[in-house]
This record gives structure tokens, C-alpha cells and sequence, in this order.
């Protein structure tokens, strides 16, 4: 069985569009999208009347046409951004009112998801290539449900979903970040967590964990080295270990066939942890670029027979 | 969720809290990073003892501030690069993206990795004359060696260079096994305290003037070496082998330019830290990384301009340019390379002050050699990733997180051709092969640039790189034509003119065999990969959007 793995996309349409077309491309029976879904910014194009007024990367632009509106939302969807369109009174209460962002942030997150998924109906044939969606730490809540709800994605968080006599098991909780998102946990909560879901599989040789957090140490969880002000130190030359212990204990205690892993998009990487092969494929969903991994699995085996890192 | 905005009053931006949003590099970071790149002590004073034999009637400082204004061209065609795909990985990133992996791999390994197996012995050669050989001489150490090449001395025999190269491989490959981050803080140290050294030098070489300096050179020298008026023994020794230094100046032109391929040995690196942007947002901030390597040019340049104008103020550029030419010719008056830090040093009769003040300056040393194979170890890790290499190169180990393979990778051919380099006469003068070699890698990453608008449209357009404009024309593109030019030029000077002893046909068999090997390699891997049922290429082909 063929398996394209790709993970943090952070809102960048092209890269969905990309994993949609992922199956087709790589001939892979399933496909999986290893969490954080959602993006981290927002732009807001203020409508006047007859035009509106946006400002890219420092740049701004005047649009006059409903065309040129939606050439500029394409690119700044496109770069994992949400294009807001809002009055001027409307931006006033965004920037003046506390948690007004929070919330415009929510209703644009969803509202895309929502898109998305549409769009993955026709790409997925209806359900019938397989497609694994989870959260990761930066995803919001409210993704869940929505995800849950789509009929052509399985969503992944806390369950373990047979994919043609292999079993993957997802987790999109990280260990504490200096950013706070939404689901971290302790390393012992991680640890309960994990146990609670891999013990429900049947033969850890046919098994994948798809575990947002890189397993500690490991090379697949090396970020740069911050300061107290979140600045890289030392110009970006020292790395770090951010990953999680409690993956790499769960890896090294159940040996699973394949570990499948996000959340420090630097730290592309493949590791052998025993029999486990793990990775990380990196991101670099701000290019347009969807990074991903084409795994082999061997069924007989029960082994990953191939793989190769793409920049699809 | 916590939310922050961008733009003052009406905000351009919102950002929603979330992993990964770090501040950038900072500015005075990557301005020390460029700085110690184009190191001006080890690097700039090292061939500046090359380029007077070979050019007598160019002007250095005329050259380096040529260098310097083409190599601006270059820090901007890499900064429009570095923010348009702020990938950790740089040039092997880019190329990969934008001309193929195939390409993208040969000019990776043979600029990145290969390459600096012979920086290794040349960063040997380095420390040998910049800190063995003067601190020796100063504490008189008659140890290693025997008879004439005693003490000091055996630094410059065959087996002094090898050893001493050894010591650089293995300082090296230590400090890629333990990790940057102690390293880093040392290098900032380092950069301080080097420059604290040049302050002291300035001082010096300001307050004394030319009598006595020649009255401290002979001094010394009769102390440390038992010479009789070296001072005027060097001057006579020129004249005896018909060297004719020209005084300093700025012109004329045409000489001076053929000193432009010689600068870049140590003026073409401000880029250097173009390996190590990766997601961060600063990289999208065009200005901030420009900053940093225009600043740690122009740092570079200051100092080099004002170190050679100190030089013929105090010391006599007649004299300077004399001791480099005895010494490239392997007739010089003093046992022991001329280096101008001493000269300084001597200035103090002091033993205690000048062997601080060597100690010091040595810090630009040891604040740089420890990047020897960093960059190497990263191409190595990302060939092994992208299936090219076999999967063990990116091996680390266990418990000590040692990478252990690419270690092999790097060191066994950097000892293999430091034993080549310290024992055949031949080799010790490709130094500029060392040059050639990253310059034709940087040649590629500036074709990059020139195709990137062409080939990546969305990409570019989406590039805060393709907003700077100068009378509507789009800068960086430009940048990368003015930089193709830069680098054409020294190509050609380089292949053509034999005063560089790049096209020594066992140069050009040498530099030869690191692309046929990188190429061979990369066959192989096809080769390999596709009979495993692996495509290689697929790595880079982009999957259709619609």
C-alpha cells in the first residue's frame, strides 16, 4: 500500500489543493495530513466605496476590480493567510476591541475549512481514497467538529482507523511550547494520552503512529535555539531538541512500523528508533511547496519497504 | 488564543498566536556572522601575502573597495533569495527549487562539502603562520624540529603544515560533534575580543611612527631571530631578486582589477550565513537581511581599508609588500611568515604583551574555523534525506549525538588531501581553487535569481524581494546579472591568467574531478534508487494545483 504523508500546512490553500491532487500524483491509496491545518495570519482588505485597500508583505495595493480582489485573496490564501474583507469601522473594532480578532480569526478558519473540504469531496472521489485529517497544537477547537462532520476525511484525534490492514493511531497534542496553543499537555498527560489509544492495537507491526509532536532527541524535533524575547540566538546556528519525550518512550516501548510526525517544519528528517522507521517531512507551506513523504508499506513484511521526501 | 496586530492605527496584519512565530535573526547577529565570514585577519592578511608577488603594480586597497562594491550585488541577489525561500540549506535548496535537483546536488556537494576538504589544510597553512609560528618565535620555543627548522620554523616545513592541518580537522570536526550552541557564544566573544586586538593594533600602529617601527623591527628581530638590520636586509634582499613595490595608491585600473579574483578569497562570504535562515519571520523582512550582510561587508572592508592604510603609515608599504613578495618566493629575510600583527606587536618590547596581542587576534581564527564542516555536515544530511546518499550518512549517534558517517565523509578526505597539500610544492598553490569552487556554486544560485521570476511566478511575485524597485526596475534580478558578471569575471581571470595558478592542468584535473565525482554520485543514486523502485525524480516535481 502506498501512503503520501504531509503536515503543517497552516492555511495555505495552493498546499491543499496540492495534497487533494496528492493521491492522483504519487499513485497512493491513502493519503494523511498530520495536523495544523489552520494558518496564523490574517489580512484585512478594507472595502471604500468603488475600491478596496489592502497592504501584502509591505506593499500596498489599491483594487478597483471584484477581478483584482480576488487575485489578491488567491495569493494571500494561497500563502496561508486569510484575506478579511472589512469596513473601516470594521477594522476600528478589530484592532480597538479585545478578543474581536480571536473570534474574526475563528469564523475565517472555519469558513475555509469548510471551503476546503468541499473542494475534497470531488478530489477524493467521495471517500473513496482514504484521507486521514487531524489537528495539531495550533489548530482551534472548533476544527473538530468540522472535520468530524465531512464525509469524504476521517478525522484522526484519539482513535485508531484500519487503512486496508494497517492501523494508524493520531495525536495532534505537542508538549508545552513558549507560544501556549491550544493542545498542549504535560509530558505524562502526552504519555496517558498515547497509551490510551495505541492499546487498542492489534499488531504494532502493521501499526502507524501519526503523533504531531517529533519524538525527543531525535533530529526530526530540531528548532532554533530562542532567547526570552523569542529570538533565534546566535543568528539561527544553534539548534535545539523541542520534541516530546513521551513520543519517543511510546515509539521505543510499542516499536510501531512507521511514525509519522510534524510540528518543527525545520527538522525535516528520517530516524530509525528499532524497527520504527519515524519522520518528519518538514514544511514549507509559506512557498507553496507541499513537502511530503511517499511511504511503501509492506503489508507481508509488515515493514515500510520504501520511502522518499517530495517538494510537490 | 492571543492575537497581535501590524500596522498602527489601521493594521495591516493580524496575527493569531501560534508555534513558530519568532522574531528574526537579529541584525547585529548576522552582521557579526558575515563579518567573521570575510574575515579580514585570517583570510584578507593571509592572501594579501599572495597578491603583492603576483601583481605588483595593482593597488590593494583600490581592489578591495571594488570587491566590496560587486560584492554588495551579490548580498543583495542572496538576500532577494533568502527571502523569497527562507529555506535552511541555502544554495541546495534553491537550485534544487528553481534549476533541478541534479544540478542543484552537483554544485551543493562539490561548493559545500567537497570543497572544504581543502580549506582544511589552507585553514592549516593559516593557523600555522598566523598563531604556531609567531607565538612560538616570541616565546622561543626551540621545539619541535632541529637545526634551521626548529622552534618556530618547523611550522612551515611539510610535516609542521601537516600536523598543524590535522589540529584544524580535528578542532574542527570537535566542535561540529558537540554542537553550535556552546561554540556560538564563543564566536561572539571572539568577534569582541578580535576586535578589541585590531583597537590595540590601531593604537599602535597610530601613536608610533615609521622610525620606530625600524628601530623595534630590528630590535626584535636581532632578539628573537639574531638578524643584523632586518629592516634593511629585506629591503635589499627585494632588490636583489628585482621586486619593484609600487608605493601606495589607487591606480591604475587594469592591474588593480586583477587583485578582484585575489580579494574574493576572503570578500566573497558575507553570504555565508545564507545556510542557516530557516522559517523565521524576519527572513521575509528584505531590508533586516540585507543589513546584516551588507553591514558585515562593509565592517570588513572598513577595517582592511584603514588596517593598510595603518600599514603604510607606521610599517611602509614598500617594506610590507617587499616582506610578502621574499616570502612568497621562498627567499624571505625573516625564518618565520610576515605576519603584520607582529610587526605591531613589536611595537611593545614586551614579551607578556605581544603574546597576548598574538593571542587575541588568533580569536579570528578560532571564532571562524569551528563552521569549517558545518556547512557540510547540512548538505550531507539533506543528500541522505532526499534519498541521494545512502540513509546512514545522516546518522547520528545515540548517546553523544555524534554524526558519525558524515564525520567520516568529511574528515577522511580533508586528511587525504592535507597530506596532499603539506607534501607536493604543486598543490600548496591551489589556493584559489578553494575559491573557484563556491564562487561556481554562487555562480548558479545568481542564475537562480536572474530565472526565479520566470520560472517561479507566483513565488516571486508573492516575494517582498520583487517590490524593491529602482526607478521601476525590479533590483534583485539585476543584482543577480551584476553578480553573474562579478563572478564571470573572476572565472575568467582565474581559468586565463597564470599569476593565480588555477589553470595548472593538475588544478584543472583537481577541481575536475570534485564535479565528476558529485556527478558520479548522483548517477549512482538514480541508478540505485530506481532499481529499489525509487524515483528520484520526483523529489522536486510539483504536484498540478488544479
Amino acid at each position: 500500500m502506498r501512503v503520501f504523508f504531509a503536515t503543517d500546512i497552516h492555511g495555505s490553500e495552493i498546499c491543499w489543493r496540492k495534497f487533494l491532487n496528492a493521491a492522483a500524483f504519487y499513485k497512493a491509496d491513502v493519503v494523511v495530513l498530520g495536523g495544523d491545518v489552520t494558518g496564523k495570519m490574517m489580512v484585512p482588505i478594507t472595502s471604500f466605496p468603488g475600491y478596496w485597500q489592502v497592504t501584502v508583505r509591505g506593499q500596498q495595493y489599491r483594487l478597483e476590480t471584484q477581478q483584482e480582489l480576488e487575485e489578491i485573496q488567491r495569493q494571500i490564501r494561497n500563502s496561508g493567510s486569510y484575506p478579511a474583507i472589512v469596513t473601516p469601522d470594521e477594522l476600528r473594532y478589530l484592532s480597538g476591541t479585545d478578543g474581536a480578532v480571536d473570534r474574526r480569526f475563528t469564523v475565517e478558519m472555519t469558513q475555509s475549512l469548510d471551503r476546503w473540504l468541499d473542494m475534497a469531496d470531488g478530489k477524493l472521489k467521495g471517500g473513496q481514497i482514504p484521507c486521514v485529517l487531524n489537528g495539531g497544537n495550533d489548530d482551534i477547537w472548533e476544527i473538530d467538529d468540522i472535520i468530524e462532520a465531512s464525509p469524504c476525511v476521517s478525522f484522526g484525534e484519539g482513535k485508531m482507523l484500519d487503512l486496508g490492514g494497517f492501523h494508524i493511531v493520531s495525536m495532534g497534542w505537542t508538549n508545552p511550547t513558549p507560544w501556549n496553543t491550544f493542545r498542549e499537555a504535560p509530558e505524562d498527560q502526552l504519555a496517558a494520552k498515547i497509551e490510551a489509544v495505541v492499546g487498542e492495537i492489534p499488531d504494532m507491526g502493521r501499526a502507524i503512529f501519526n503523533f504531531h509532536a517529533p519524538p525527543y532527541g531525535t533530529g526530526l524535533d530540531e528548532a532554533p535555539a530562542l532567547d526570552e524575547t523569542l529570538r533565534p540566538t546566535h543568528g539561527g546556528a544553534v539548534m535545539k531538541a523541542v520534541g516530546s519525550t513521551a513520543v519517543r518512550d511510546a515509539i521505543l516501548a510499542h516499536q510501531p512500523m512507521l511514525s509519522v510526525h510534524g510540528h518543527i517544519h525545520e527538522s525535516r528528517g528520517i530516524k530509525r528508533m528499532g524497527r520504527t522507521l519515524a519522520m518528519n517531512p518538514g514544511s514549507v507551506y509559506g512557498d507553496g511547496v507541499l513537502q511530503g513523504a511517499v511511504l511503501e508499506l509492506d503489508a507481508k513484511k509488515g515493514k515500510v519497504s520504501k520511502y522518499l521526501f517530495v517538494n510537490g | 488564543m492571543a492575537a497581535g496586530t501590524f500596522g498602527g492605527e489601521a493594521p495591516t496584519l493580524f496575527l493569531r498566536n501560534a508555534t513558530g512565530l519568532v522574531r528574526g535573526w537579529s541584525v547585529r547577529d548576522s552582521m557579526i556572522y558575515a563579518c567573521l565570514a570575510t574575515n579580514f585577519v585570517t583570510l584578507a592578511i593571509y592572501e594579501f601575502a599572495f597578491a603583492a608577488p603576483a601583481f605588483p603594480k595593482g593597488q590593494l586597497i583600490t581592489a578591495v573597495v571594488i570587491s566590496g562594491i560587486w560584492v554588495s550585488f551579490l548580498v543583495v541577489a542572496y538576500a532577494g533569495l533568502i527571502v523569497t525561500i527562507p529555506r535552511a540549506g541555502g544554495d541546495y535548496v534553491w537550485q534544487t527549487r528553481i534549476l533541478g535537483s541534479g544540478l542543484g546536488f552537483v554544485m551543493a556537494a562539490t561548493g559545500w562539502w567537497f570543497i572544504l576538504w581543502l580549506w582544511a589544510p589552507i585553514y592549516g597553512n593559516i593557523l600555522a603562520v598566523q598563531f604556531f609560528e609567531p607565538l612560538w618565535a616570541t616565546l622561543k620555543f626551540t621545539w619541535p624540529g632541529s637545526g634551521a627548522t626548529a622552534g618556530a620554523a618547523w611550522f612551515g616545513t611539510h610535516t609542521g603544515i601537516f600536523v598543524v592541518s590535522l589540529i584544524t580537522i580535528v578542532l574542527a570536526g570537535l566542535l561540529v560533534s558537540i554542537g553550535m550552541a556552546g561554540y556560538a557564544k564563543f564566536q561572539r566573544w571572539c568577534f569582541y575580543g578580535g576586535l578589541t586586538g585590531f583597537a590595540v593594533i590601531v593604537v599602535l600602529l597610530l601613536v608610533n611612527n615609521h622610525a620606530t617601527f625600524v628601530s623595534s623591527f630590528n630590535l626584535e628581530t636581532h632578539k628573537l631571530f639574531g638578524l643584523t638590520n632586518a629592516y634593511g636586509a629585506t629591503h635589499a634582499a627585494a632588490a636583489k631578486a628585482g621586486l619593484h613595490a609600487q608605493p601606495i595608491g589607487f591606480g591604475p585600473l587594469g592591474p588593480t582589477m586583477l587583485l578582484v579574483p585575489i580579494m574574493m578569497f576572503f570578500i566573497l562570504w558575507p553570504n555565508w550565513g545564507a545556510t542557516l535562515y530557516g522559517e523565521i519571520r524576519g527572513a521575509n523582512d528584505f531590508r533586516r537581511v540585507l543589513s546584516g550582510m551588507f553591514g558585515g561587508l562593509w565592517i570588513t572592508v572598513i577595517l582592511t581599508v584603514v588596517f593598510l592604510l595603518l600599514i603604510d603609515k607606521t610599517i611602509g608599504w614598500t617594506f610590507y609588500q617587499n616582506s610578502n613578495a621574499l616570502s612568497f618566493n621562498e627567499t624571505p629575510v625573516l625564518p618565520i611568515w610576515p605576519y603584520p600583527v607582529l610587526f605591531a606587536a613589536w611595537l611593545v618590547h614586551n614579551t607578556a604583551f605581544q603574546v597576548i596581542l598574538i593571542l587575541v587576534m588568533s580569536l579570528w581564527f578560532f571564532g571562524w574555523v569551528g563552521t569549517l564542516f558545518l556547512s557540510s555536515t547540512r548538505v550531507i544530511f539533506a543528500a541522505a534525506f532526499d534519498r541521494v546518499l545512502p540513509d546512514r550518512a545522516a546518522e547520528v549517534s545515540e548517546k553523544r549525538k555524534v554524526p558519525f558517517y558524515s564525520l567520516i565523509l568529511m574528515l577522511l578526505p580533508a586528511v587525504g588531501l592535507s597530506a596532499v597539500y603539506a607534501y607536493n610544492s604543486t598543490f600548496v598553490k591551489y589556493t584559489y581553487d578553494a575559491t573557484l569552487v563556491i564562487a561556481v556554486t554562487f555562480l548558479f544560485s545568481a542564475i537562480a535569481v536572474v530565472l526565479l521570476p520566470f520560472i517561479k511566478k507566483d513565488l516571486w511575485r508573492s516575494s517582498p524581494a520583487s517590490k524593491i524597485r529602482i526607478l521601476g526596475v525590479q533590483v534583485v534580478p539585476v543584482a543577480g546579472w551584476v553578480t553573474i558578471a562579478l563572478l564571470g569575471f573572476n572565472m575568467y581571470e582565474w581559468l586565463s591568467n597564470d599569476l593565480y595558478y588555477v589553470n595548472l592542468h593538475s588544478s584543472l584535473v583537481f577541481m575536475a574531478a570534485l564535479y565528476v565525482l558529485a556527478i558520479v554520485v548522483y548517477v549512482v543514486a538514480r541508478v540505485v534508487r530506481r532499481r529499489q523502485g525509487i524515483d528520484l525524480g520526483l523529489i522536486n516535481k510539483e504536484i498540478p494545483v488544479e
